[in-house]
């Protein structure tokens, strides 16, 4: 099979996983009340507060007896939550495949933090705040492999000697540590070590304030102010990724202080995802190493260090792809805590603020089904990066 | 090299009658795991720590019900006696919230009545260093400034964590094990059915499955019991098992595709078994070895999960006093953002970073975590012949 055409299968099968996505939402969704669900959408709103979105409203002024609200029931209509429950899901399934995941609430803490007005629609917010997570997951996916491969390299090659029960232990407690813990007890560190309490940045700002969150204070920056390629939510323009951006716009400053603040979370998140894949790592080099080409090679009298490095180490590496979108999956899931912790704009950061004091369900379920289509897109892209260095994958 | 033949069971369970046995294959396979496992040193202390903590956990059933809500005062420790009355350096009422410790002067620290029945005297953890430690105070919930005692917590939290960790791990493998079972057995349609459903759920990452699920059943079950409703517990447990099933059937399905190709199950199968009795006689049984290695990794993770879900801020509080060793770790984690704000604000409010409130429910977290993961390594590298040394 050509490379073309095992891509092309590869995605259509996206297609199916997606939907099935979409429709465990959906019969998620089925389980809030019709009336929250209503009001989520705002459609009664334009009828004032006389006429609040509740099936019953008073029959006359100051009565107390009950009538059906016609605002409410126009808005079922709308919905079409008056429709077989079929034809319902297929609306579901139609509408989030064009994106249209709904709107925010107005009582969420994100309206508020991110100063959305009204009926924003849930993935224009979200493809605020995306970019961000792409490059934290980036940043720290390559922390990961950065150290995994090494130390694992290391384990299987000093099996069961000091650095293979130092990197088991390591990577042991990184997956037993809460990462909430963790991530505060790396955040008040910081914020200790780089300048104690007190305040920075000529007054306007502190040290904690500087590193809770994705940009610098404004009494930071020269001139007082963000670049104008920052905009109101504080995404960047024209590619959204923080760091690109500043450093297309030549800012250095901006693009080292964006990236110093994804280190430390990145940090964090490496060490509670690490211990998989370097037991990966390790348990595939021990395979590799005992393989016929390894011995071979010894035999030709190849350096051992280039033993190790170029025939282990490289053939190890092709099966160490294959749990890259596990670790991916399992990391990200991480992500809204050390977001929330760390202050960083991304869209775990407005699932955390989705949920108190007030669920947000339209920002809830759409950061949900994007945190999914990441994972999912991931994998393909693994497989792909799989077949392209294992032919046996995609002609077999 | 370990000087012990794996290829030689008989040789081994010798040493210990004084006349030669031989049990059936299944068993001598178990004490040969068993034997390895006893071998396995990490393992061992893994093992030694669980039950430590399930001790902790029967322990607990006797241990007095702390209070709720502990009276405060600043204090002073004297060596190792009991504090002294009030402090006249303390700023304000001590319990007021929304402080997480009693602002006191320089030399006095936030402490407890110091109640009897509340702390036996020998295990005061205030003990522990020389100098003078505050007791534990915790927020009971966030919003909800009720102080507690965290040692009289982290005991009575182990039942709590042991019995949810146990029982949505043991439920989520068990619809796992049905599920997986089906799947590669009947092999066709179901296969293929049960499958894809799998792999829709494994591709959600698993806390946000958990997120959503808790935020749409969020107080959708009421079950009264005396004056507690323990409806929000059902809920999370729901929503774990949820979560938790379908890495089960993945593993199940392709152990048991595995095992069905098997001589003793084409025997049986050729002397007349039915295929009820194949399936839960001789695939079941012999294709439980990684559910029990994956079961032993996840119930460290779920009091972590706990933790995760009680930070974001989800009301799983069946009572006021609900010490689970997560939501505690997360409770304690949740003041301090602003704690660290206050102190950047007005230094000198600010006396002392209440490490002991990170510190005791996150190693107990850690320990209890790490524990299963050197068990469950050390299962694994028993029932995998290739992997023992």
């Amino acid at each position: 099979m050509k490379m073309s055409v095992y891509i092309i299968r590869r995605a259509l099968l996206l297609i199916p996983v997606i939907i099935g996505v979409m429709t465990i939402t959906f019969v998620i969704i089925q389980a809030i009340p019709v009336s929250e669900r209503v009001s989520s959408y705002y459609l009664c709103s334009g009828h004032g507060a006389a006429s609040p979105c509740t099936p019953t409203i008073p029959c006359a002024q100051g009565s107390t007896a009950l009538c059906p609200n016609p605002a409410y029931e126009a808005a079922i209509h709308q919905l079409g939550y008056d429709q077989p429950i079929w034809t319902q899901w297929g609306h579901y399934i139609f509408n989030s495949l064009q994106l249209n995941w709904g709107y925010t609430g107005s009582q969420s803490q994100a309206s508020h933090a991110f100063a959305l007005t009204g009926q924003t629609p849930v993935s224009t917010v979200l493809s605020y705040f995306l970019p961000y997570t792409l490059e934290l997951a980036a940043i720290s996916l390559f922390m990961i492999l950065l150290l995994a491969i090494p130390l694992g390299n290391y384990s299987a090659v000093y099996r069961n000697r000091p650095i293979d029960q130092a990197s088991r232990v390591l990577s042991f407690s990184g997956f037993a540590l809460p990462g909430f813990l963790l991530a505060i007890l790396a955040l008040t560190a910081i914020t200790v070590i780089s300048g104690g309490f007190g305040a920075v940045c000529n007054g306007t700002s502190t040290p904690y304030a500087e590193w809770h969150n994705s940009w610098p204070d404004l009494g930071c920056l020269p001139g007082g102010r963000y670049p104008s390629w920052i905009g109101p939510y504080l995404q960047t323009t024209p590619t959204g990724f923080p760091t690109v951006d500043a450093a297309l716009h030549q800012n250095w400053f901006l693009a080292w202080e964006s990236v110093k603040r994804m280190l430390v979370p990145a940090l964090v998140i490496t060490f509670g995802g690490i211990a998989g894949i370097l037991r990966f790592v390790r348990n595939s080099m021990l395979e590799v190493m005992n393989l016929d080409f390894v011995r071979t090679a010894r035999a030709k009298g190849v350096a051992e260090r280039q033993v190790i490095k170029r025939h282990a180490g490289r053939n190890s590496l092709n099966v160490t792809v294959t749990v890259l979108g596990l670790t991916f999956a399992g990391f990200i899931g991480g992500f809204p805590i050390i977001e929330n912790i760390f202050g960083l704009r991304g869209i775990g950061l407005v699932l955390t603020y989705a949920i108190q004091p007030q669920f947000d369900y339209g920002l809830i379920f759409g950061t949900t089904l994007l945190f999914t289509i990441i994972v999912v897109l991931a994998n393909i892209l693994v497989d792909i990066l799989y077949a392209y260095l294992d032919p046996r994958v995609r002609l077999g | 090299m370990a000087t012990i033949d794996p290829t030689a069971p008989s040789a081994l369970l010798r040493r210990r009658g004084s006349t030669p046995r031989h049990p059936s294959p299944r068993i001598a396979q178990m004490q040969r795991t068993f034997y390895f496992l006893r071998k396995n040193t990490l393992a061992m202390i893994g093992l030694g720590i669980l039950l430590f903590f399930v001790i902790v956990a029967v322990y607990s059933f006797s241990y007095p019900a702390p209070a709720t809500q502990l009276q405060l005062y600043c204090g002073t420790y004297t060596g190792n006696s009991q504090p002294s009355g009030p402090s006249t350096g303390c700023i304000s009422v001590c319990t007021s919230p929304p402080n997480i410790v009693p602002q006191c002067g320089p030399t006095a620290y936030p402490v407890d009545q110091f109640n009897p029945s509340l702390l036996p005297p020998t295990v005061n953890i205030g003990h522990f260093t020389s100098g003078p430690l505050p007791l534990g105070a915790l927020t009971a919930s966030p919003g909800n400034n009720y102080f507690y005692n965290i040692y009289a917590g982290l005991i009575k939290g182990a039942p709590w964590s042991l019995g949810l960790s146990a029982t949505i791990v043991a439920s989520g493998a068990g619809v796992g094990l049905l599920l997986g079972a089906l799947a590669g057995f009947k092999g066709g349609l179901w296969d293929e059915f049960i499958m894809r459903v799998t792999d829709v759920f494994l591709s959600i990452p698993g806390l946000l499955l958990v997120i959503v699920l808790l935020s749409v059943l969020n107080n959708s079950i009421k079950i009264q019991i005396g004056a507690t409703n323990y409806g929000s517990i059902v809920v999370l447990l729901v929503a774990f098992i949820i979560t938790w099933w379908p890495i089960y059937t993945r593993i199940v399905r392709g152990q048991v595709l595995v095992t069905r190709e098997q001589k003793y199950v084409e025997a049986a199968r050729a002397s007349g078994a039915k295929s009820g009795r194949i399936l839960l006689k001789h695939i079941v049984p012999n294709s439980m070895y990684p559910v029990f290695v994956q079961m032993s990794l996840d119930v460290g993770t779920i009091p972590l999960g706990i933790g995760a879900i009680v930070f974001l801020g989800f009301h799983i509080y069946p009572t006021l006093y609900f010490p689970e060793w997560g939501a505690m770790s997360a409770l304690s984690v949740l003041p301090i953002p602003g704690l660290l704000t206050t102190c950047e604000n007005a230094v000198a409010a600010c006396q002392f970073f209440p490490w002991w409130q990170l510190f005791f429910p996150g190693i107990t977290l850690f320990l209890f975590a790490i524990s299963v993961n050197f068990l469950s390594d050390g299962l694994r590298d028993a029932l995998d012949p290739r992997l023992r040394r």
